[in-house]
């Protein structure tokens, strides 16, 4: 989760005191009354029709993401390609020279017979296509589903280790609370990214493991969060009127503080989802995120030098619906923010 | 303050213990170490080699060993004390790295240390230049932006620096190869180091690369703090006297604003390493983000644990010191 802290910075851990949300119109909210602005329904909006695409993505009439255009296809040994080509028209010879790495769209390794292939945006590929004559908006669609998988069950799993950890170490102090502090600064105590190539380079690259190695990175931050908002709110009347009446710890935790503290994490649940997401880019880039496309694997395959001059559609089009993304669950995310902190000095 | 300082000093070794451990222990346990050194040959059995060693059976193709099989494998586990717990393993190593002595790699057999000492400059000094070029843009945009807050300029400046938050690091690594190096070539798209300045120009687009987002969080930040300050009485009394404006913003106003940057100084430093592994993979810089993805990927255990390791102490270590300098700039963190 490298990017969290440089996204939200303390924020994550100190919501309210910097928070520069509240100078401007946090203020004119809470005098008129409360509103989310036009501004968070469009954010909405666009994930709703990202995750709408993303679900029915079979059934819309896109290209299939894995293939490729009708194009040089594969011809015999000859003078040009001594080996001759493969499927993708590539030469053989140095295809079997640039060894065993021949990730699909290596770009630079991947250098392809002259064919059609490769086009800028038109009407049939609105995005156009790779060095592989693969439908770029296709690949987006497809890899969104990956990298959208992977940011909710990352944050998911945050949310509900570090929630409950964080409410234990706030509900219960002393001992508890030190021993849960300090697994959370030790794993604040890593470079985010850093863990996670610990990790998915010790097990795996599926979908589950990236996901939740992300998921683990989520835990110190929200974890805090949690700890932080269990602490102030432990002591207010309500959660003292339950322990008068004789309610048992769990029953306390579960029902009187855990809606409470939910309030602050839903904001950063969604902050945090971009960031997964991003990160999972990342690793992507490191080549040790998941074995399928995902938005950092597109846009990986167009970001060599050669099909960077070539055709830049292929990195810059991915690049254009991420950061759209990640605008709108940041935008999201900090508007809830700023509309619950209101409705906290409220109480 | 002694006592605050003892407490951090306490805090930094148990840190540094447990993420070294977990490092060392992670990478030892999944996966076979002996399979790392000797390759297949780690799948003989052990039985095998002990029957030899009793000289019941000869260590040659007769009993489907080759030559000096079992010498191999024990030199391997000697050499690694591949024969004690992880824990011991871990304490050897430990103190091996106290003294400066990081090993070697199972794979090309290269001195760790030199791989540090070769890739970490490099790495220190994209980092350095990152933070620079964020301070150098976020302290005159966050004065800008706070000094007619909620006016024009500070409106225009939240949307932009909402929108550069908004760019993963690695986007704005490719965009920014795209324009500056392919498309108008003002800068090398390759490292190369032929003298400082070919350095700093090749290390120019992957500092705005890490530098551009920090600016961003800095400047929300510094934006945030100066409001704040701008209304305390002394800023007042400023006026009154008439000092310039700008005078005022950067003599008076700023130094007491730095507090929130100062705190997140060191946690963006951590953010940074993680963003200059992948930054140094677009512009294929030789630091040590480089290196650790090439020794994760050819399967090569010793290079990674000391690598992460090193990165990882000096990231705690750069929060320690951030500490410390809080808490001599604010007395209140102290008593805390």
């Amino acid at each position: 989760m490298s990017d969290a802290d440089a996204n939200d910075g303390t924020s994550a851990v100190e919501p309210v005191t910097i928070d520069d949300g509240m100078v401007d119109d946090g203020m004119v909210d809470h005098a008129v009354g409360k509103k989310l602005g036009v501004g968070f329904w469009i954010a909405v909006g666009w994930l709703g029709v990202l995750v709408a695409t993303v679900l029915f993505a079979p059934y819309l009439p896109f290209n299939d993401p894995d293939k490729l255009a009708a194009g040089p296809a594969r011809t015999g040994p000859s003078l040009d390609n001594w080996v001759g080509t493969a499927a993708l028209g590539r030469d053989g010879l140095a295809r079997a020279g640039s060894g065993a790495r021949g990730a699909l769209g290596g770009g630079v390794r991947a250098e392809r017979a002259a064919g059609p292939a490769r086009t800028g945006p038109s009407l049939d590929n609105w995005f156009g296509t790779d060095a592989l004559g693969r439908d770029v908006f296709a690949r987006t669609v497809y890899g969104a589903r990956v990298s959208l998988v992977v940011g909710f069950i990352a944050i998911a799993f945050g949310m509900v280790v570090g929630g409950s950890l964080g409410l234990v170490a706030g509900y219960f102090r002393g001992r508890v609370d030190q021993v849960i502090s300090f697994v959370f600064f030790t794993l604040l105590s890593f470079p985010g990214l850093i863990l996670a190539l610990l990790i998915t380079s010790t097990f795996d690259r599926t979908l589950r493991t990236v996901s939740l190695t992300l998921g683990v990175l989520a835990v110190a931050p929200v974890g805090r969060l949690a700890r932080a908002a269990t602490l102030v709110f432990a002591e207010r009347e309500f959660v003292q009127a339950a322990r008068v009446i004789g309610a048992k710890h769990f029953r306390i935790m579960t029902r009187e503080l855990l809606p409470v503290v939910l309030i602050p994490m839903a904001a950063l649940a969604l902050l945090g989802m971009g960031v997964a997401i991003v990160a999972e880019g990342g690793l992507a880039f490191l080549q040790l995120s998941v074995e399928d496309i995902s938005w950092g694997v597109i846009i990986n395959d167009g970001r060599g030098i050669r099909d960077l001059q070539e055709n830049p559609h292929v990195a810059l089009m991915p690049i254009g619906v991420m950061f759209l993304t990640i605008l709108a669950l940041n935008f999201a995310g900090d508007r809830v923010r700023e509309y619950f902190d209101v409705r906290e000095t409220a109480f | 303050m002694k006592q605050f300082i003892l407490r951090r000093v306490v805090q930094l070794v148990l840190v540094v213990f447990a993420v070294t451990f977990l490092t060392f222990a992670s990478l030892n346990l999944v996966g076979d170490p002996l399979f790392n050194i000797v390759g297949v040959l780690s799948g003989i059995p052990d039985e095998q080699c002990e029957a030899v060693a009793r000289g019941e059976i000869p260590d040659t193709q007769s009993s489907g060993l080759n030559m000096g099989d079992c010498a191999l494998i024990a030199q391997a586990k000697e050499q690694n004390n591949l024969d004690r717990n992880v824990v011991e393993r871990y304490g050897i190593w430990l103190s091996d790295m106290l003294s400066g002595d990081f090993g070697t790699s199972f794979v090309n057999g290269n001195e760790i240390s030199d791989i540090v000492r070769e890739r970490l400059p490099v790495t220190v000094r994209l980092i350095v230049l990152a933070q620079i070029v964020a301070l150098g843009i976020a302290i005159p945009w966050g004065v800008a932006s706070a000094y007619r807050a909620n006016r024009g300029f500070d409106k225009v400046s939240t949307v932009g620096s909402f929108g550069l938050l908004s760019i993963p690091n690695f986007a704005l690594g490719v965009i920014l190869l795209y324009f500056f190096a392919l498309r108008w070539q003002i800068f090398p798209s390759r490292y190369e180091n032929a003298g400082w300045w070919s350095e700093l120009q090749a290390l120019t687009l992957p500092a705005f690369t890490l530098g551009l987002g920090l600016a961003a969080t800095y400047q929300r930040l510094l934006r945030t703090d100066l409001i704040t300050t701008l209304q305390d009485d002394f800023i007042h009394m400023a006026r009154a006297k008439g000092m310039t404006d700008r005078h005022i913003m950067y003599r008076h106003a700023l130094r007491p604003s730095m507090f929130s940057v100062i705190t997140v100084f060191g946690v963006n430093t951590g953010a940074l390493i993680g963003g200059a592994l992948v930054v140094e993979q677009i512009f294929s810089i030789p630091g040590v983000g480089t290196e650790l993805v090439e020794a994760v990927l050819r399967n090569d255990p010793p290079v990674v644990i000391a690598l992460i390791s090193v990165v990882a102490i000096g990231f705690v270590l750069i929060n320690f010191f951030v500490d410390l300098m809080y808490g001599y700039l604010d007395p209140r963190v102290r008593a805390s």
